[in-house]
């Protein structure tokens, strides 16, 4: 895990040797000051040099001044390092949420996937932008200020050194317990994440329902938890750090007691122990300082335990090394003994059928049967469980993703649209089109008209998932979307389900224009969507129950014909029903 | 309504409004007691932690040139008995002072979710979901550091100084003043960064937000980004929003930075300005205790003074984030109960519109003079070009929305009249987005009416037909349901939420496109259902197909925000208008 962080702090790796380097020129610096102030009183006071004192007190200020700048430009450094380090993790972790397979996505991580990039990253720039100098400045601080009371006087510097061991050990398991704690901590802001999220996102249920009492009811179980685990941590840090605290005030009990006796038996004169007392802040802030940076530390490494995993998950659709397919396809799709099970339970069977180049491909059936599931599976975005598909006879798992997705189209059922102005959503598959063919995509979907009597017509802004607009609006603009990537495959999953039947009919039409030049599949509920289609599939449970064009299945009895009959308004006649 | 996207930066008042300050230590009030307490145990553990410089100037002044075994091992008493003090006093007060910061942050963050509760749609259908999750989670808890030390801190730090100054003052007066000259300089320095600094940490917010927002965006759209294999355009995107990020993060730390290089060189030029002083001009009156001692509190005046000045940043910093929180508290709600409203009693369902007039954007009518009256348990069927204004009518059915002029009546009584959750609890509206929550299908079929039991559950599912898919599933009912459900098809998440609506058992039903993605036989199965259930209630039915229409008591066709024709589907299609245009297209 630390390795992991480390390929990306390597990159800046001169940055913070020089940044350590200036910090070990203010540590030295910082010994100065208590130092001239010893002098000025063994010299100045007491010695009676009153000419030194200009030049002494001209040294403390000069030095400050020094120090001050040049911690100021480290600091700076530190913090240009960090936010270049989680700048780049974050972009590596949002490429590789990029790469995940849907079946990922579908178990559902937007709270965790949010909290990773937010909370944990800031744990990752903090400890980064200021643990680490930190640390740094306060060993640096306590080896100077150890050898330089050393060289006064080793006795008395080891008497005050002799609650350090304990110091040590009480720290160390400070470390240990308090990661657990940070961890569940973290967790639950994840769920707290999550709640939130999902209920902005279904705020309109919420209310239609009344629901706002229960809604809140449910937050709070999230709230309190947290609240609880952030008071557990409290606890832990409460219990070691005064402790710490306490072990360190010791110090100036050793000061007077030691310094004391010693002075009484003549080993250190009074100016010694004025430079020690002058000096005593240097052993005691480091270890003051202890125990806050052993806990953001923790912090750190259980927010980098978590950015780990997700760097380390590895998506389920796996790329092949080299595309066995580039460019524009044919348009020919197979599907070979196709099976697909979602966890244990199984959607496709034995699905085969071959769509050449240019026809058009109607897929019918009961909800669940598994309709939308065959076009998934043919971009991709699962992989079949056994039995092949096939995209100009390559398997579809030996075409690179991006090769495969940009030559099949689909729109799918529940439609997603961004917070973006329609232009842009419309041109959200290539976001150099011209205006012109932006216009034509509309057009070709039946949307501009609606879009026209917008007040800023292709510039209004949609709000996420398209709300504001009516389905079927959402469904054209959807289709628009699709019509302005010209794909040798495009696939409709129940596109115009919301929208009138008057524009599916003009949809109908514009669609059949270009077809010839595109293999086209229309899944739908209503027949005279897909009755001119080349081939008609009629799924059952995962099988394709029937096969064939509109005046074949509507020839023999069967689910086509009664769907048929019924959606026309026509009494099936006697014997026809199943 | 002016939308926002993930790339607009959100309006903000630049000047920094104090106010927020009070708003946010009022959540602090009914832990008055408590805090008394804390601050209490903060200022005996500081007295005894300041001891320590006095004791030692006793010592090196007094009882070390005298020898004083005894008077040493006195003080040296006295110095553990004050950390036994301190230590006992800090480990409580980090404790009460957690919990108060916890129990605040976790009543803000109520207070702002409640708020989210009652804002309308238009709140969320302006501005991508992450900048309003933002504010819930990470701004909130931005409070944190502020709330469990600051505030507490900020008093003891003050207590400190004042204490320091009476003790600097004993020891010399001279002394203490020439020791304050550098305050005014300090203040002078702070004054002329605020605005600055403020405004570059609203800007780093709204930065975040951005970041914030496409991500969510994102995450919520990847479905589609794939789809068209458009990871590397969103990559360039999401880089340039993290890197503008860090452009406005840069300026502000460095602003912040700046504090402390200004407070140490004061303190030194004090300390420097006192050794001069002190063995320059009154050298006869100064002895060296006093003049180290001195030294040791100009130090000890001067942390605490650094310590404000963190206060100070955190204020500033959190400032940005405290604001974002109460705007959002104080945001107005455009659909709320009027003072004096009642509950709707008990409905027959009677529904009628008189003269609405309706716009969800300024100038841009949605509904133009629209008038009904509908009977109860009358079935109703909306018919329509997209657009034409449809789902707006049963929005301000279950008043999502108050209509700009004229009355929506139910039962004879103005809906703006009475509680919104009593409408809302007898209206119930099957959306276009069958949107499912976390949890299993039981949780999400219960979600209608919260107390039913199990075998209400399934009556309801089994009404919809969506019984069978159900138990398919090894788990039955107890099957988990995803965010939004994406694991289960279009249809069957219809279906569910078609069960919902019916299990709250509401006296005006709405099915807004409800059955769209639900296959012919479910949907005629549903229909023999929909008989059944709407023979008690009124129902309004928004759906494009002919067999779904052809069965309501009265059917209206709607264009361009008006009624052009009502009547049952016989008489329309005989009157040779829009409707029958439709009809025969079919």
């Amino acid at each position: 895990m630390s390795r992991w962080i480390w390929t990306y702090v390597r990159k800046y790796r001169f940055f913070m040797v020089l940044g350590l380097l200036m910090a070990v020129i203010v540590c030295a610096l910082n010994m100065v000051n208590p130092m001239t102030a010893g002098t000025i009183v063994d010299r100045v006071i007491r010695g009676g040099e009153r000419a030194l004192l200009p030049k002494l007190v001209l040294l403390m200020v000069v030095t400050t001044i020094v120090k001050c700048l040049i911690r100021y430009v480290y600091q700076m450094i530190f913090e240009h390092v960090s936010q270049n380090v989680i700048r780049n993790i974050r972009q590596d972790l949002y490429d590789k949420v990029q790469s995940l397979d849907f079946s990922w996505f579908d178990r559902g991580h937007s709270g965790n996937v949010m909290t990773l990039m937010t909370s944990d990253l800031d744990a990752v720039r903090h400890f980064i932008a200021w643990v680490i100098y930190m640390s740094f400045e306060n060993i640096l601080i306590f080896a100077f200020s150890v050898s330089l009371l050393a060289s006064i006087s080793l006795k008395f510097t080891l008497m005050m050194l002799a609650v350090t061991p304990l110091i040590a050990v009480m720290a160390l398991v400070f470390a240990k317990q308090i990661k657990p704690a940070h961890m569940k901590t973290r967790d639950q802001f994840a769920r707290l994440n999550t709640v939130v999220s999902e209920n902005i996102a279904g705020n309109r249920v919420v209310k239609a329902f009344v629901r706002e009492k229960y809604e809140t009811d449910k937050f709070m179980k999230e709230n309190l938890l947290y609240r609880d685990r952030v008071i557990e941590q409290v606890k832990v840090r409460s219990y070691f750090i005064p402790r710490i605290d306490a072990l360190v005030s010791i110090l100036p009990v050793v000061l007077i007691l030691g310094g004391g006796f010693m002075i009484i038996s003549g080993e250190l004169t009074l100016g010694q122990l004025v430079t020690f007392n002058g000096l005593m802040w240097a052993l005691s802030n480091p270890l003051n300082m202890l125990g806050g940076l052993i806990n953001d530390a923790q912090r750190f490494a259980a927010s980098a335990d978590r950015l780990f995993e997700l760097s380390r998950r590895e998506s389920r659709i796996k790329e092949p090394e080299v595309s066995s397919l580039t460019g524009r396809a044919r348009g020919k799709i197979e599907f070979q003994n196709v099976c697909f099970s979602y966890g244990d339970e199984s959607v496709l069977k034995n699905v085969s059928f071959v769509a050449e180049p240019g026809m058009t491909v109607g897929i019918l059936g009961p909800t669940g049967s598994g309709k939308s599931t065959i076009a998934k599976l043919m971009c991709r975005f699962y992989d079949c469980t056994s039995g092949c598909v096939l995209l100009d006879d390559h398997d579809v798992c030996t075409i690179s993703l991006e090769t495969l997705r940009r030559n099949t189209g689909v729109t799918m059922q529940d439609v997603f649209l961004f917070s973006d102005t329609i232009e842009g959503n419309i041109a959200f598959g290539n976001p150099d089109l011209p205006v012109n063919d932006v216009l034509e995509a509309a057009e070709r979907a039946c949307a501009d008209d609606f879009i026209e009597e917008l007040p800023q017509k292709y510039d209004t802004i949609v709000g996420e998932r398209g709300v504001g607009l009516s389905g079927g609006q959402r469904q054209r603009i959807a289709l628009a979307r699709l019509m302005a990537v010209d794909t040798p495959i495009v696939i409709l999953d129940d596109t115009t389900s919301s929208v009138d039947v008057e524009t599916e009919e003009e949809i109908r039409a514009s669609i059949e224009s270009t077809s010839g030049t595109r293999t086209s599949f229309i899944i739908a509920h209503r027949i005279s969507s897909l009755e001119k289609a080349d081939l008609i599939l009629v799924m059952n449970d995962g099988e394709i129950a029937d096969r064939g064009t509109h005046a074949e299945l509507l020839s023999r009895s069967g689910y086509y014909r009664e769907v048929w009959y019924h959606q026309n308004g026509i009494e099936l006649p006697e014997g026809g029903k199943r | 309504m002016a939308r926002n996207k993930f790339d607009i930066d959100e309006e903000i008042d630049p000047g920094f409004n104090p106010h927020y300050v009070k708003r946010l230590l009022g959540y602090l009030k009914p832990y008055g007691r408590e805090l008394a307490i804390a601050m209490t145990l903060m200022l005996v553990a500081s007295l005894a932690a300041l001891a320590s410089p006095f004791i030692i100037k006793i010592a090196i002044d007094t009882y070390m040139p005298a020898k004083d075994t005894r008077g040493l091992l006195m003080l040296a008493g006295i110095l553990l008995l004050a950390l036994l003090v301190v230590w006992l006093c800090q480990t409580k007060r980090i404790r009460i002072m957690a919990r108060i910061s916890q129990e605040v942050i976790v009543t803000i963050r109520s207070d702002i979710f409640a708020k989210l509760q009652s804002l309308p749609f238009t709140y969320f259908d302006s501005r991508p979901q992450g900048k309003v999750l933002i504010r819930v989670v990470n701004y909130v808890n931005s409070l944190s550091d502020l709330l469990s030390n600051g505030i507490i801190q900020l008093v003891a730090d003050l207590f400190s100084i004042i204490l320091i100054l009476v003790l600097m003052f004993i020891i010399d007066v001279r002394l203490t003043f020439i020791c304050m000259a550098g305050l005014p300089v300090l203040f002078g320095a702070i004054f002329m960064m605020k605005r600055k600094q403020h405004k570059s940490w609203q800007n780093v917010s709204r930065k975040q937000a951005n970041l914030n927002a496409y991500l969510s965006e994102s995450l919520n759209g990847m479905k589609i980004t794939q789809s068209f294999a458009r990871e590397y355009e969103n990559k360039k995107i999401f880089s340039r929003l993290g890197q503008d990020w860090k452009d406005a993060w840069i300026p502000a730390v460095m602003a912040n930075f700046a504090i402390w290089p200004i407070i140490d060189s004061l303190s030194t030029i004090g300390v420097c300005m006192v050794y001069l002083a002190g063995i320059m001009w009154f050298r006869d009156a100064v002895t060296v205790g006093t003049l180290v001692a001195f030294a040791g509190y100009i130090w000890r005046f001067w942390t605490p003074i650094q310590n404000i000045g963190n206060f100070y940043n955190g204020i500033v910093t959190t400032g940005a984030y405290m604001e974002r929180i109460f705007e959002t508290i104080d945001e107005p709600v455009s659909v709320e109960d009027v003072s004096g409203a009642v509950c709707l009693p008990a409905i027959r369902g009677h529904v009628a519109f008189e003269n609405v007039n309706f716009s969800y954007d300024k100038g841009h009518l949605i509904l133009k003079d629209v008038n009904f009256v509908i009977s109860p348990g009358m079935s109703v069927a909306i018919v329509g070009p997209t657009g034409a204004g449809k789902t707006t009518i049963v929005n301000l059915l279950s008043r999502f929305y108050n209509p700009d002029s004229g009355a929506v009546l139910i039962d004879g009584i103005d809906l703006r009249k009475v509680t919104i959750g009593s409408v809302r609890a007898q209206v119930g509206v099957m959306l276009q987005d069958s949107f499912l929550f976390t949890g299993t299908i039981r949780d999400n079929i219960r979600y209608g009416k919260l107390d039913a039991t199990d075998e209400e559950v399934e009556r309801a599912a089994k009404a919809v037909h969506a019984h069978g898919f159900i138990m398919q599933n090894a788990n039955g009912y107890d099957t988990a349901v995803n965010e939004r459900g994406t694991s289960l098809s279009m249809g069957q998440r219809q279906l569910i939420s078609f069960a919902r609506v019916l299990l709250a058992d509401p006296r005006i039903l709405i099915l807004d496109e409800a059955t769209s993605s639900v296959d012919t036989e479910t949907e005629r199965a549903i229909q023999a259902g929909l008989v059944a259930l709407m023979r008690r209630r009124t129902s309004f039915i928004i759906a494009h197909r002919l067999s779904t229409i052809r069965n309501s008591d009265i059917i209206f066709y709607i264009d361009h925000g008006r009624i052009l024709e009502s009547g049952t589907h016989d008489e329309l299609k005989a009157a040779g208008g829009p409707y029958s245009e439709l009809y025969r297209s079919r």
